[in-house]
């Protein structure tokens, strides 16, 4: 009993305990911050890697890809596992984007949007399709339903009348200021309220543009339709099945492409047709949709040699996001039969007089039981075994170079690298944390030295050498516990509120950026924490400060009494 | 009346760089219960060792020390802790009173050393009325909450006597208890131990150079070459 009344008192009347106590504080607080970041990125890489392609595929290792695409897919539909297929043909090509005179180097996708839908997150990355839809169905939601189209319209010119008040508003303010002329602190702090000012400018602006495009949208529904909740909202907007067919407006907008046969493309939002601002917004100029793109892409043919490029004509009708940076960066998706014929993998008659089989370069596959990865194995199994049978009866079709792999397999390299570079810093934060046995392992030290003569008084009243010792052993349990708990408490709130932090504090205040929403494929920095993983840094605290605080606790317990009561 | 402690040839030496000092050399001595013994002698001449060896706080080169017939050095380390807690008060020249604590509870530590934890979940500080009472006997009643650099040198000593005995002790070790204090003070130091002492019927073993102070005991011994002989 009188061992912990004395580490109470030594915690609260020494004021050197506030230096280890600030330690641990800081590397918990460090570790749960970094740590949770860092998982919430590589969970995010993880989520978008699974949703960029099926949960598993069939890939050709040879550049040609693999014909009988089309009877495979057959066969592998009957398989109870497997809950739908897509092809696809991908091809290295040149954009060019003959209006703006930019051109790019990309990898051309040939898919069919509406199967491709199934098997992946294609219709749910669209913009046009998906996304602003979406946006404007939320945006709406408050909305008096149930409503009929014409009164949506009516509704939403309300919210644009709105939006309209508040951007003039800053408009306004923002030609009332004056160029700031002096020095100093004033000037300084003048200087900031007006880029805080622009900032909401043009946030006042992104909210403008935003319920501008609402009321596009609510503007095709059918003014008599009523629609009875934002759910139902959300249905009329959004098409059933993503599309490359570019509406007819377009075609009213370019005519001079009327004459061609057109074909829609969509373009990955990092290929550099769109500028994203400091909140991650991604900003479309009005004449970049519908604008003509030519593709140009080199055929391989089957002896894995190139053929002459073949260009095709085509308009962007929709951006993709799929938060993976270089699909986004190098992407083009196209028609499924128009790239096959580009890339000559289409059905080909022979001068012998036979005929070569259409090809593709992978089938993408969804599986019924997506959410657990050793059903996704299974399937794998299956479907391998399958495509093996499959390529018996079938022995053009060079089953030889075809490869079946889960999502997990095919992106294991890019997230293997982000696993294991959060697990690298972790390591060397762990590593600079034990500074914080160092440092408690000092104080300590200093501690028993200072309190020699106590140890010999409290030896004297008929303290054991185990009593004396387990003072101080609690004292660097409370003092570990103390800085733990603080550390959780501000660790847990920093990690929780990073996106306020960063955005209201950081850069509002003091104008400094870390997250740049313009670099990273993640508009939010992560904010969830893992309560296992507080557990575990919280844990290992408190056995740091243990260790930190053992050998000066040994040494204080085999204090001689009759030289400790000496000691000056 | 029975012999409450005995110190039986007891024999120290201390190493001095590459020199051995024989500090006690077969020293004797009996304190009968109820018995105050002043103990004198030159400095260094191992007074205060031979009553830490008293106190079963340090450990003879050889030699026997019995309490109630009992070798306390045969002991285990437990029993030795046990036997100084609840039979042994200590009074030190310098006080060593716990700078973090207050008076009070200086007073109540060896109360709380001897009582088992979980009398903690029922009583707040085992002794604390006890300690109240003696601290107000000893004219400390207005200075409870005070830490020991708040206090005056013989306030410190009162404060030091009240915790020797919070345990009721039967042998009062007092080392050289006024050495730090005016003459003044220190008089009234020895009263009070003397009265306390009576009051608690306990032996007291009191180490001092002060004659005047030894002539107040029932028997003064002196400590002389390592041994001990009747002054």
């Amino acid at each position: 009993m009188y061992k912990l009344f004395l580490c109470f008192r030594y915690l609260t009347r020494k004021g050197i305990v506030i230096f280890p106590i600030l330690a641990v504080w800081l590397c918990v607080s460090m570790l749960i911050v970094v740590y949770s970041i860092m998982t919430g990125f590589v969970d995010r890489v993880r989520d978008a890697g699974k949703e960029l392609m099926g949960d598993v595929v069939i890939q050709s290792t040879l550049a040609a890809g693999f014909s009988h695409y089309d009877g495979l897919q057959k066969q592998l539909a009957k398989l109870p596992c497997v809950a739908a297929t897509a092809p696809v043909i991908s091809t290295y090509g040149i954009m060019n984007l003959p209006e703006y005179q930019t051109s790019a180097e990309v990898e051309v996708l040939g898919i069919k949007p509406a199967l491709q839908s199934r098997v992946s997150s294609f219709g749910k990355s669209l913009f046009w399709q998906y996304r602003a839809p979406l946006d404007a169905a939320h945006d709406l939601r408050h909305a008096p339903f149930p409503v009929t189209g014409s009164q949506l319209v009516k509704y939403a010119r309300g919210k644009l009348q709105a939006a309209l008040e508040v951007f003039r508003r800053h408009e306004l303010a923002i030609r009332k200021l004056k160029p700031i002329k002096g020095h100093g602190w004033i000037a300084a702090i003048e200087h900031h309220w007006h880029v805080i000012a622009r900032e909401d400018y043009r946030q006042a602006e992104y909210h403008l543009n935003r319920v501008f495009r609402d009321l596009r949208f609510v503007q095709k529904l059918p003014p008599a339709a009523i629609i009875r909740s934002d759910a139902a909202l959300r249905k009329e907007l959004i098409p059933p099945a993503p599309t490359f067919e570019p509406p007819a407006r377009a075609r009213r907008d370019y005519p001079s492409l009327a004459a061609e046969p057109k074909y829609g493309c969509v373009v990955g939002i990092d290929i550099g047709l769109y500028t994203r601002d400091r909140f991650g917004h991604y900003h479309r100029p009005p004449g970049v949709r519908f604008s003509p793109v030519i593709l140009t892409v080199v055929p391989i043919t089957l002896s894995s040699t190139l053929a002459s490029p073949q260009s095709h004509r085509f308009q962007i009708v929709d951006d993709s996001r799929t938060k993976v940076f270089t699909v986004d960066r190098h992407t083009v998706y196209a028609p499924f039969r128009v790239v096959q014929k580009m890339a000559f993998m289409q059905q080909q008659d022979l001068l012998s007089g036979g005929i070569r089989p259409a090809r593709c370069s992978e089938i993408e596959i969804r599986v019924h039981d997506d959410q657990h990865q050793a059903a996704v194995n299974a399937a794998r199994n299956q479907i391998a075994a399958a495509v093996r049978r499959y390529a018996l009866k079938h022995p053009g079709m060079q089953s030889s170079g075809l490869t079946v792999m889960t999502w997990l397999q095919e992106q294991s390299q890019f997230i293997a690298a982000v696993d294991k570079e959060r697990d690298l810093i972790t390591f060397l934060l762990g590593m600079m944390s034990l500074v914080v046995i160092v440092v408690i392992f000092l104080i300590f030290f200093m501690i028993v030295r200072d309190k020699t003569r106590d140890i010999g008084i409290i030896k004297a009243i008929g303290g054991s050498e185990v009593g004396v010792g387990s003072i101080f052993v609690l004292y660097g349990l409370l003092i570990s516990s103390a800085g733990t708990l603080m550390g959780v408490i501000t660790g847990v709130l920093f990690v929780i509120h990073d996106n306020w932090i960063h955005d209201d504090i950081l850069w509002r205040i003091f104008g400094i950026t870390i997250w740049n929403r313009r670099v990273y494929i993640f508009s939010r920095i992560p904010d969830q924490v893992n309560p296992e993983t507080v557990v575990t840094i919280a844990l290992l605290a408190i056995v740091a400060g243990l260790l930190g605080a053992i050998i000066p606790a040994l040494i204080a317990a085999s204090r001689d009494p009759v030289h400790a009561l000496r000691y000056e | 009346m029975a012999n409450l402690l005995e110190l039986i040839d007891i024999k120290k030496s201390f190493r001095m760089g590459t020199e051995e000092v024989q500090v006690l050399s077969g020293a004797n001595l009996a304190i009968a219960e109820g018995e105050f013994v002043a103990l004198i002698g030159a400095s260094g001449s191992g007074k205060s060792t031979l009553l830490h060896i008293a106190g079963a706080l340090d450990r003879p080169d050889s030699g026997s020390v019995l309490f109630k017939g009992r070798d306390i050095m045969r002991c285990g380390f437990f029993e030795r802790y046990r036997f100084r807690n609840r039979n042994v008060g200590f009074v030190f020249q310098l006080y060593h009173l716990l700078p973090e604590l207050n008076v009070l509870e200086n007073t109540l530590l060896p109360a709380m050393v001897a009582a088992p934890w979980y009398k903690a979940l029922i009583r707040a500080r085992p002794g604390k009325a006890l300690a109240i009472q003696m601290l107000t006997d000893m004219g400390l009643g207005g200075r409870l909450k005070h830490r020991p650099n708040e206090l005056s040198g013989g306030e410190r000593q009162r404060a030091a006597i009240a915790r020797a005995l919070i345990n009721r002790p039967a042998l009062l070790l007092a080392d050289e208890p006024t050495g730090n204090l005016d003459p003044r003070t220190g008089h009234g130091i020895i009263d009070l131990l003397i009265r306390r002492r009576r009051e608690e019927n306990c032996s007291m073993l009191l180490v001092t150079h002060d004659v005047q102070i030894a002539q107040l005991a029932d028997r003064v011994v002196r400590l002389e070459d390592g041994k001990i002989t009747p002054a």
